[in-house]
């Protein structure tokens, strides 16, 4: 008799790769999951699909034919990895602008910060599934990129900075232009609260989903939005002050729990944050030059290295240059954060649901060449 | 200040006080370099772990007669970066330090793939950014174009 039935199922494990395509993804990226029903058992993060050497790049040119480079790592915030990079360099080779480009790249730097906040909150909410909240940030984005694209000529790969100083000075249009911006941005808030955060669908999806706590955080190196949510008052623009961040009054925004909840309201806290040092910024910019005129374009730097850090959309952001005292750079390194970050997903992964790894992977912020280098 | 303060002075007890060099002015962004042979590699890191130091990058330098490998440790205060210096032969091996540092799984892939540098104990050493089937370590000098290929005191000599 018992040949005339099926065998009872086993319990069996299942793989499922999520990714290479799927568009929450973000880059190229490709989780392989092991499932127990849906339940992940074990997630290895698959990556490299986009990796271009750049740091091979580096070493076969000059340190100024490396800048495009630098905005194509993670090209949502690009603005922000030029200054580092253009910092860096300033710093190994001795370099120092004038007072009005150091502000006109902290305005510009905290604009893309904004621009990149945007889209991720966007993309974030559209991998929970509405739709309508992509809109409104992409209408708000748009402004940025137009004011970006009128200064740099370019709305997403920007090589605005130049060594000791920026490419172009920027007018009063662009003053104006900002704190339009600002007031029209700060309008907005109340809308983005309503539709999003006190949507309860929303806090249902997000709350106490994926924990990142302080311990997890170190053990793995996540910097950033991410370790904020859990508590960690570290941000490199606090911590070790470069350009003109120190003169500014603006707050550090933590979270307490870790979860995707935390991360998302302090990543809107700090866009908010951002406005102000915009603001200051824009009040305190004093005229003179824009650029230092003796600055050669081949940047010869002394033999040394330098390492420098600063506070990228995503996180702690590192240059490591080491110079032989030629033109070319005898080794380019870039810690990015993005690295840690989803490297830590392996072990937040672990026992959540699929629907919620979903969500986890939409609030840890990612982007994937940046990674890949 | 005080992780940094008490993971030095355990270091300096445990290499002997010729392994540190200190940089006051922090003009190449870290407060601390350690000098550090490989045997002691996985010690040190446990004192910075103890410490409450994150590992903030690992990556390797070519040089003509050894490959090197820097460590860059941080902790959640200012000015708190160290970093710890390993030689290494080109065919020579590191002990892996992923016991100490989760982060270090990753890392170490990377460094592996990229200069050849066998980690001992590292439990899953796959490629991680190049195709599974690559053969070459582009990031040493004889790899690909580079501008120059030196030896270690030239650079910091």
């Amino acid at each position: 008799m018992a040949e005339h039935f099926p065998q009872p199922v086993q319990q069996q494990l299942y793989s499922l790769n999520l990714g290479p395509q799927h568009p929450s993804t973000h880059g190229v990226l490709r989780v392989l999951l092991t499932l127990d029903g849906e339940y992940i058992l074990e997630a290895d993060p698959i990556i490299g699909y986009g990796h271009r050497g750049h740091e091979k790049m580096g070493e076969n040119r000059t340190y100024l034919q490396f800048m495009p480079n630098a905005s194509r790592m993670d090209y949502l915030s690009g603005l922000i990895y030029n200054h580092g990079f253009c910092l860096a360099v300033e710093k190994l080779a001795g370099i120092e602008p004038p007072e009005r480009a150091k502000y006109i790249r902290v305005v510009c730097a905290e604009l893309n910060r904004i621009s990149s906040h945007l889209l991720w909150f966007g993309t974030f909410l559209m991998d929970l599934g509405a739709f309508t909240p992509f809109l409104y940030c992409f209408d708000d984005r748009e402004n940025i990129l137009d004011i970006l694209d009128r200064v740099s000529g370019s709305r997403l790969t920007y090589s605005y900075c130049r060594f000791g100083g920026v490419a172009r000075d920027v007018d009063d249009v662009f003053i104006e232009q900002t704190r339009a911006f600002i007031k029209r941005l700060r309008s907005r808030w109340p809308d983005y609260h309503n539709l999003v955060t006190k949507n309860v669908i929303f806090i249902h999806r997000v709350r106490d989903v994926g924990i990142i706590d302080k311990d997890l955080a170190r053990r793995f190196g996540v910097t950033g939005p991410n370790l904020r949510a859990a508590g960690v008052a570290f941000d490199m623009r606090k911590v070790e002050p470069y350009e003109v961040y120190d003169r500014f009054d603006f707050e550090v925004p933590t979270g307490s729990k870790g979860d995707a909840l935390d991360r998302y309201r302090v990543r809107l806290e700090e866009m908010e944050q951002s406005c102000r040092i915009i603001e200051q910024a824009l009040d305190q910019m004093p005229g003179g030059p824009y650029r230092q005129e003796r600055v050669r374009l081949k940047v010869k730097p002394p033999r040394g290295e330098v390492y420098f850090a600063f506070e990228s959309a995503r996180g702690q952001t590192a240059y490591y240059l080491v110079s032989d005292g030629s033109p070319y750079p005898y080794r380019v390194h870039v810690r990015v954060p993005s690295f840690g970050n989803l490297h830590c997903l392996t072990e937040v992964l672990k026992e959540t649901l699929v629907a919620d790894a979903i969500a986890i992977l939409g609030s840890i912020d990612i982007v994937v060449p940046e990674i890949d280098r | 200040m005080a992780a940094k303060d008490d993971a030095l002075r355990r270091i300096q007890e445990l290499l002997g006080p010729g392994a540190i060099t200190a940089d006051p002015d922090f003009r190449a962004g870290v407060s601390h370099s350690v000098a550090c042979p490989k045997e002691s590699l996985v010690a040190v890191m446990e004192i910075f772990n103890e410490c409450g130091f994150y590992l903030e990058s690992l990556t390797g330098l070519d040089f003509q007669d050894t490959l090197e490998l820097v460590y860059h440790m941080n902790a959640y205060e200012p000015r708190a970066r160290t970093a710890v210096r390993v030689l290494c032969p080109h065919d020579g091996e590191v002990p892996s330090v992923t016991g100490v540092f989760a982060s270090a799984l990753w890392q170490e892939r990377e460094a592996w793939e990229f200069f050849g540098v066998r980690f001992s104990g590292h439990p899953d050493l796959r490629r991680l950014l190049l195709p599974e089937d690559a053969d070459f370590y582009p990031l040493r000098k004889d790899f690909g174009t580079v501008h120059a290929y030196r030896k270690r005191e030239e650079v910091y000599g």
